[in-house]
């Protein structure tokens, strides 16, 4: 493969790998939110960006994966290894349930019914004190990476980027096969997927169930970084901040999801300098992004790195002005 | 940004933040977002005081500086805050904590560090107890409010007594704490409402209320969704005795908010501080924060800061010219009937609590008359 | 019974403060496509003006709610020229994330311009704040002005769509914007004029409830979810409907609140929209036109 993709990636992978070496615990534990936020990308990006699914609900997904893995852990007992998959099996369960509604309605009522779901679960965290604990949350059991001779937030990182890499790998490989297809299909035109023999539940219900167990997953990681679960932090501010990752790394790409993370964290972390301003300054810089990088940083990418390519990257628009044009380049978009 | 730190990290090798002329001295809490009132506005009361202190020449010849960190009311932005803090910043000591969730999550991350830590207004009992070696409190908690609101009902003769409160973590904070005074005193409330921080009606919760009975009504509410209350319950005749908490510790702001003259005649509320900010006592302090920030109003929200301050100055003069950090922990320990220029009681610290503020006082406001301060109670426990 | 009445009546009173913030979302979405998720905070930052106008500098009220409407506008279209525009044809996540930008900054600016003068900025009402009775209920005399405001701002509204051109021009635009530059509508300036006009409905709408509502930094995004809300169950693009959508969910939240507990006061919009949404998809009062294949 030419140099591209594969090779910023790869140098990334690298820097990220030997961050534990030279970061404080600081960095260290906002190298580790980043990790934790390109997982939950890549999910957003799978269910919006290729499957084309207006949904607010991601948000409530990490909630739901954090709890059920600290929950399981503090109530039933369960240690960290078996609860953090459950945790993600649990989300991505909840998740294919949204695809009913989805099956109903599209874009704008889609979110909102979303957003409603992502809201009754917020009260079901604060309310349900019996099981949840309510508004003050819940300390979750110290991770241990015992036998290993490793502390534990170095082990905990390690454990997230080996995730990541484990998820990208699968999440690009979801993306070129035949379900990666039928989710564009399904984006560009229900009807004609439908014509085409596709069928709609099947595939929505995918595309939440893969989006859930990436924000699940995320959750069990979160739970275990912050050592505390709350209601506070899978608001729908939590789902800002993620449309933000996607919207500024591409919609469409799964590596666009690793960039578009890393930025919106390191970001928010950098605005630490404005202090009293950073609402002023996050907004300013939202507006920004979408106004001057129209596809996000992977459109920049593909101009300036040779041989970018991204899979199933165009969008109808995309395409009529790609057909428009008559220098259009022979871009990746025909593969 | 990483080379910059780690230079840095590899140059101190002396106590962290102390340098031959300067202290520098952490505070993390809510810069934006709804929290920011106890977050921002006593940090503002921080830096005030630190301002007057460095004019009058320092503590043993050092300035105070100031380095404040956003933690949004988020647990999250919390430990980050707390960790750059410590690690990245090197402060010398923290002063701060703002929301409840937020400071509580962030409660391990400030114990593994060993760094001093006075915290200025969050109200969390899992943030003292079981206590942390380096972290203090000047901010009274809730389990002593909710004691005081529910022995003070008593005492004034109430005998059907109702809880309203918010569900978020802040109003939990007070709730359990509440309804375990509730059972150690035998007694069960006849109605418990909810209502939300972002309410504009209370009717219903109001309606329900009156319909159980009630004498006397708990208020573990902020400011706003407590003057909606009030005022509701005014229009529909319901006329409790109302008790309030340090969250709305500002009587002459409340009866304004309420809007409705003659509403706030029942309501009684407690403050951690002794004055409120029209009081002519708190002339200096409004001058010097008007002054500095130009817009703001002295808030009670700044005496918060300003009265933590003057504990965290106190403590740091007591550990001497050679500053160490065990040594300002020490000094916190071994406060003891320590008066200071705004709050109600005397802080006490000791080793085995490290609640240093626990009497607060009662507050009522005739409408449209003074502020009287009614006593105050001193809860032991 | 009395129970019952004065749940509705305070049901509806909180409903029409909904309906004046789901009236807004739907004029914009009307004429744009786009839901503008601004508007709560268009709703905090003009009430801050009024105030700042009314209590700080001392303009008499109608005064004061005149300019705060003119600054809503000029604020709408502002939005349209930075976050609308140049992007109008952009993905919706996009749009939605541009004008939550546009949110964060206003949010910010209120913070550190009102921020520090106190906790809750209250205003004066402008009737008298003693209750009055309205048969054998007690009403504030406010709430009653509040629910006169919206059904003013609506009829005024429908007129405006029905019966000038430049109404007209506006249900053009949204029905098919391509048609309508055809027949030679200057479409970009009815954005801009939908962006205004929206916020000064907002402006209005917070002007009119600040002595109902204390002012404070954050109260947009409340308003916005239930506003929004109110706007898709009545059908995004239906006035009237944004207005029954109001309706609904304040006396929804009012109902449960009194009948089964204040607990559960937060979720029952939800619950209503999530029962609405899969029995009727597009809303109670739009008709979703039949799909073309």
């Amino acid at each position: 493969m030419p140099f591209g993709r594969r090779n910023v990636l790869l140098a990334l992978l690298a820097i990220g790998a030997i961050v534990p070496a030279f970061a404080n615990g600081y960095q260290l534990f906002v190298c580790n939110l980043v990790a934790i936020y390109i997982l939950l990308a890549i999910g957003l990006n799978i269910l919006v960006g290729y499957a084309g699914q207006l949904a607010f609900a991601n948000a409530a997904m990490f909630g739901i994966g954090a709890y059920a893995t600290g929950l399981l852990q503090v109530h039933l007992g369960w240690p960290f290894w078996a609860a953090f998959p459950s945790g993600g099996l649990i989300a991505a369960a909840v998740g294919t349930l949204l695809a009913l509604p989805a099956l109903r309605m599209s874009g704008l009522y889609l979110a909102l019914s979303t957003l409603a779901f992502a809201q009754a679960t917020q009260w079901v965290f604060l309310h349900w004190e019996n099981v949840t604990f309510g508004a003050g949350g819940f300390k979750t059991p110290h991770l241990s990476f015992a036998p290993l001779p490793v502390d534990k937030s170095v082990g905990l990182y390690y454990l997230s980027i080996v995730l990541v890499v484990l998820l990208y790998l699968f999440g690009r490989h979801v993306v070129t096969s035949r379900i990666g297809r039928a989710f564009v299909a399904v984006r560009d035109s229900e009807v004609a997927a439908e014509s085409l023999g596709i069928d709609l539940l099947r595939y929505k219900a995918l595309a939440f169930g893969i989006s859930g167990f990436y924000a699940g997953v995320a959750g069990g990681l979160y739970s275990a970084l912050l050592n505390f679960v709350a209601p506070e932090g899978y608001d729908l501010f939590q789902m800002i901040i993620q449309k933000s990752t996607i919207v500024v790394g591409g919609m469409g790409s799964i590596a666009g999801s690793v960039i578009g993370a890393s930025i919106i964290i390191l970001v928010l972390e950098l605005l630490r300098e404005v202090k009293g301003m950073q609402e002023i300054a996050f907004g300013a810089l939202l507006v920004g992004f979408v106004l001057f990088m129209r596809g996000g940083l992977i459109a920049v990418l593909r101009r300036y790195v040779r041989g970018w390519e991204e899979p199933l990257r165009m969008t109808p628009r995309d395409q009529a002005q790609a057909l428009a044009q008559p220098e259009a380049r022979p871009s990746a978009a025909d593969k | 940004m990483f080379a910059a730190a780690f230079t840095a990290s590899a140059a101190t090798a002396q106590t962290p933040g102390v340098t031959a002329d300067t202290i520098k001295i952490g505070t993390f809490g809510a810069l934006t977002g709804p929290g920011y009132l106890y977050g921002k506005l006593p940090m503002n009361g921080v830096e005030v005081v630190f301002d007057e202190i460095n004019k009058a020449g320092g503590i043993n010849g050092r300035k105070l500086q100031l380095v404040r960190e956003d933690d949004r009311c988020d647990p999250t932005a919390a430990i980050g805050a707390v960790k750059k803090l410590v690690e990245q910043d090197q402060v010398f000591a923290i002063i701060g904590g703002g929301c409840s969730n937020a400071t509580f999550a962030a409660k391990d991350t400030l114990e593994a560090s060993k760094v001093p830590t006075l915290i200025f207004a969050s109200v969390h009992d899992g943030i003292t107890i079981p206590p942390a070696a380096n972290i203090f409190s000047t901010a009274t908690t809730s389990t002593i409010e909710s004691q005081a609101q529910l022995a003070y009902a008593i005492e004034q003769g109430a005998k059907k007594i109702a809880i309203i409160s918010m569900r978020d973590s802040w109003g939990r904070a007070r709730y359990t704490p509440l309804m375990e005074a509730f059972k150690a005193k035998d007694i069960k409330p006849v109605a418990d409402e909810e209502l939300s921080p972002d309410a504009n009606d209370a009717t219903a919760q109001v309606l329900r209320l009156k319909a159980a009975g009630a004498d006397a009504v708990l208020l573990l509410l902020y400011p706003k969704p407590a003057a909606v209350f009030i005022r509701d319950a005014q229009k529909l005749g319901f006329k409790p005795l109302s008790l309030g908490q340090t969250g709305i510790a500002d009587p002459a702001a409340f009866e304004e908010q309420v809007g409705v003259p003659g509403a706030t005649a029942n309501f009684r509320t407690i403050s951690q501080v002794r004055y409120t900010p029209e009081d002519p006592k708190m002339d200096k302090w409004r001058k010097l924060v008007e002054a500095k920030f130009p817009g703001d109003r002295l808030s009670v929200y700044n005496l918060f800061g300003i009265g933590s301050a003057e504990v965290l100055v106190e403590a740091l003069q007591r550990a001497g010219k050679d500053l160490t950090r065990e040594k300002v922990i020490d000094a916190f320990a071994n406060l003891k009937d320590l008066k200071t220029e705004v709050y109600s009681a005397p802080i006490t610290c000791s080793a085995t609590d490290h609640r240093c503020n626990k009497g607060p006082a009662w507050m009522a406001k005739e409408p449209g008359g003074p502020i009287k301060v009614l006593g105050f109670t001193v809860v032991g426990q | 019974m009395l129970l019952f009445s004065y749940l509705l009546m305070s049901g509806v009173t909180t409903g029409a403060l909904y309906a004046l913030v789901a009236l807004g979302i739907v004029v914009v979405n009307k004429a744009t496509g786009v839901i503008n998720f601004a508007q709560g905070e268009f709703f905090m930052f003009t009430g801050f003006v009024g105030w700042m106008l009314h209590v700080q500098f001392g303009l008499n009220y109608p005064l004061s709610f005149l300019l705060a409407v003119a600054v809503g506008f000029v604020l709408g279209m502002l939005t349209d020229r930075i976050a609308f525009r140049p992007i109008a044809k952009n993905d919706i996540v996009s749009l939605v994330l541009a004008t939550v930008g546009i949110g964060f900054i206003l949010k910010g600016l209120a913070r550190v311009i009102w921020g520090g003068k106190a906790d809750y900025l209250s205003f004066p009402p402008i009737t008298s704040p003693d209750p009055i009775m309205v048969g054998p209920l007690m009403v504030i005399p406010q709430q009653l002005a509040v629910l006169a405001g919206t059904i003013i701002i609506m009829l005024v509204f429908a007129a405006f769509f029905r019966l000038t051109r430049a109404g007209k021009m506006m249900q053009a635009t949204a029905d098919n914007a391509r048609a309508a530059l055809l027949v030679g509508i200057r479409t970009d300036r009815i954005y801009t004029l939908a962006f205004g006009t929206g916020a000064a409905i907002a402006a209005a709408a917070a002007v009119l409830t600040a002595p109902l509502t204390l002012l404070y930094p954050d109260i947009g995004f409340a308003f916005f979810l239930k506003g929004f809300a109110a706007a898709v169950l009545g059908g995004l693009t239906s006035l009237p409907g944004a207005v029954l959508g109001g309706l609904i969910v304040g006396v929804a939240e009012s109902l449960a609140g009194g009948y089964i507990h204040s607990s559960v006061m937060e979720l029952s919009p939800f619950l209503v929209i999530m029962l609405v949404l899969v029995l009727r998809p597009s809303g109670l009062l739009s008709f979703r036109k039949a799909r073309r294949v």
